[in-house]
């Protein structure tokens, strides 16, 4: 008969930091399969924790929570887990099964004894606060231990593949070239999930002599509940089985945030803020980050029909954004000037929640080539659709791709009619190869970003008017516990 | 009133709405993209882009929206149409759906006539 768990709420979040960390230590390729397959159980049961939890400051001060976007984005991961060709079912891991159930068994302790505490105090609430930062802090070292297992298995799939190659190996003995694709992306994505709980980790930092400190946390901005509850959606909906619309809304969203960033950075370096070299570097990324956007938009507008209909919650929260970017950065002629823009919003507070979903977005994007690569139920009007795979299988003739040559895609009736039909083979092929090229575009847009990326934390970490945003080629002084700005330290 | 009790014209008419709104969101977009990258139209184009989704959200799934193109190259002039359907159907106490719709739909034609879309 297995012993009682005795240990207290601390102990089992202590247990689970120190799990996390060892995955860091034991960052074998051969985990990796195992380490994504159990990341949904992990970021569910902290989630449930989070959700019992009595908030560390008072509600209309706190900064949007981040949980449920992290959870949205475990879902989106788990999604694409089963959906994708790499790592699909099989063993789980157990020390991450562990921590998930360290962390389910500390929310039982909770929603058993916890009803009492009220968080009235300094003590309770640093008490609190800590709670918060050990979850938080678990997930980043936990995500960046999966995220660095993933890249070994991808690397060691990839050498294999060319020794396979020189070695004349038969196909079917080699590592497929969409396993190598799943598992690059999957692990982008879990860098992703680290850069959003990284933010949060550098303001609420784990160490002895600050998990008892009371921080001041900065009233959210709109812009910043806004970005935050879009993403949420955007996640929640695309993971729901999609209709194309709500697709080109994402896309179309996507792209209006990628110029909001440029115009508000150029605003942030206009008036010193950030580093103008840098943000002249990363604005024509971001630009072509906005118009790979527009032509996914474009492309998944071709695969709605007239009765196509958006979620009505994705809409609401996409008339967030419109609004919060008219009221941030737009004037009644077009974008406002950098000092119109200043006098309206915190720049570095804007530009740190700008910043943020284009990392996010990089994980909308995946998970918008998913559903394209792998839904089996898209169709599309045949007049469009037969017009654009015709259009698609040329391209690929032209690049010596004859497999599609005196193929037809609808027949006269589908086309006199308008019927909707299945997605055609090179449609499909041209959805992925758009969706592709805003994801290589993102990623090259968030990198030249890196050295802008604004963190709450130097806000909080002085709180004299210092330029918050660090610039480029400044090392920030860290404290020798915390968590270095681009990945977990042990 | 409310949305249950509306009757054939009142569907056609929120119908007719939807056409008008994605129409005029149609040529919205095709502006906002030969704009190229920071387009401010874009602005604009989401705004009517909402407004459609937000009418044909109004109407049960079953009601097909399929129908005619509306004439016009205008989006101003469309908006103005469909802001003049929703005041045929926007009388006596209506539901605040339909009030929100028409009175973004008037925000919409202002900014047509005034913004950078004029």
């Amino acid at each position: 008969m297995p012993t009682r768990d005795r240990r207290t709420v601390g102990e089992l979040l202590a247990d689970s930091d120190s799990l996390a960390r060892e995955t860091l230590l034991d960052r074998s390729a051969d985990h990796s399969a195992a380490m994504v397959r159990t990341w949904g159980q992990v970021v569910d049961a902290a989630a449930r924790l989070w959700a019992v939890l009595p908030p560390a400051a008072p509600v209309r001060r706190s900064e949007p929570d981040l949980m449920p976007r992290l959870r949205q984005m475990a879902n989106g991961i788990a999604a694409s887990t089963s959906a994708g060709h790499w790592p699909g079912p099989g063993a789980t891991d157990q020390q991450l099964l562990q921590i998930a159930h360290n962390l389910s068994r500390a929310r039982i302790l909770v929603e058993r004894y916890g009803g009492d505490v009220q968080p009235t105090t300094a003590d309770v609430r640093g008490d609190i606060a800590a709670a918060r930062a050990r979850i938080m802090h678990t997930l980043y070292v936990a995500a960046h231990g999966t995220a660095l297992a993933i890249t070994e298995h991808a690397k060691d799939l990839q050498d294999q593949l060319q020794m396979d190659t020189r070695r004349r190996r038969p196909m079917a003995q080699r590592p497929s070239s969409h396993e190598i694709k799943a598992a690059q992306a999957l692990s982008i994505r879990f860098g992703v999930f680290e850069q959003l709980v990284g933010a949060y980790v550098a303001a609420h930092p784990v160490t002895p002599a600050v998990l008892a400190e009371i921080r001041p946390v900065p009233q959210a901005s709109r812009l910043q509940s806004v970005l935050a509850s879009w993403d949420i959606q955007a996640h929640r909906t695309i993971v729901a089985n999609p209709d194309a619309a709500d697709l080109v809304r994402v896309s179309r969203i996507q792209a209006l945030i990628a110029s909001a960033t440029a115009v508000v950075s150029e605003a942030a370096a206009s008036q010193g803020i950030v580093d103008r070299q840098v943000v002249q570097r990363t604005i024509p990324l971001l630009d072509e980050t906005q118009v790979a956007w527009s032509q996914v938009a474009r492309r998944w507008a071709e695969l709605t029909s007239p009765e196509s209909r958006v979620d009505p919650l994705l809409v609401r929260a996409a008339s967030e954004v419109r609004a919060t970017v008219v009221a941030t950065a737009s004037n009644p002629t077009g974008w406002a000037t950098p000092d119109e823009i200043a006098g309206r919003v915190d720049l570095t507070r804007a530009m740190s929640a700008l910043h943020l979903n284009m990392a996010s977005s990089l994980d909308v994007a995946y998970l918008t080539r998913d559903i394209a690569a792998t839904s089996p139920t898209l169709t599309a009007p045949a007049r469009q659709i037969a017009m654009r795979a015709q259009g698609e299988a040329e391209i690929a003739a032209g690049q010596g791709n004859t497999e599609f040559e005196g193929m037809t895609w609808a027949t006269e009736r589908q086309i006199a009619a308008n019927q909707l039909i299945p997605l055609p083979t090179p449609a499909r092929l041209g959805l992925i190869k758009a969706t592709d090229h805003v994801i290589a575009s993102c990623n090259r847009a968030v990198a030249a970003a890196a050295p802008l990326e604004p963190s709450e934390s130097a806000e909080i970490r002085q709180p004299v008017r210092a330029p918050a945003i660090r610039r480029s080629h400044q090392v920030p002084k860290m404290p020798p516990q915390e968590p270095a700005p681009r990945g977990p330290q042990r | 009133m409310r949305m249950q009790q509306w009757d054939t014209e009142d569907v056609e008419t929120v119908a007719g709405v939807v056409r008008l709104l994605r129409r005029a969101a149609e040529l919205s977009w095709y502006k906002a993209d030969r704009g190229g990258s920071r387009s401010p139209h874009q602005l604009f184009a989401i705004g009517v882009d909402a407004a459609a989704d937000e009418a044909a959200n109004l109407l049960p799934r079953r009601v097909r929206l399929e129908g005619p193109t509306p004439v016009g190259h205008n989006p101003a002039q469309l908006l103005a149409s469909a802001e003049q359907l929703l005041r045929r159907i926007c009388t006596s106490d209506p539901p605040s759906p339909l009030r929100a719709l028409h009175s973004r739909v008037s925000e919409l034609i202002w900014e047509a006539n005034s913004g950078a879309d004029a």
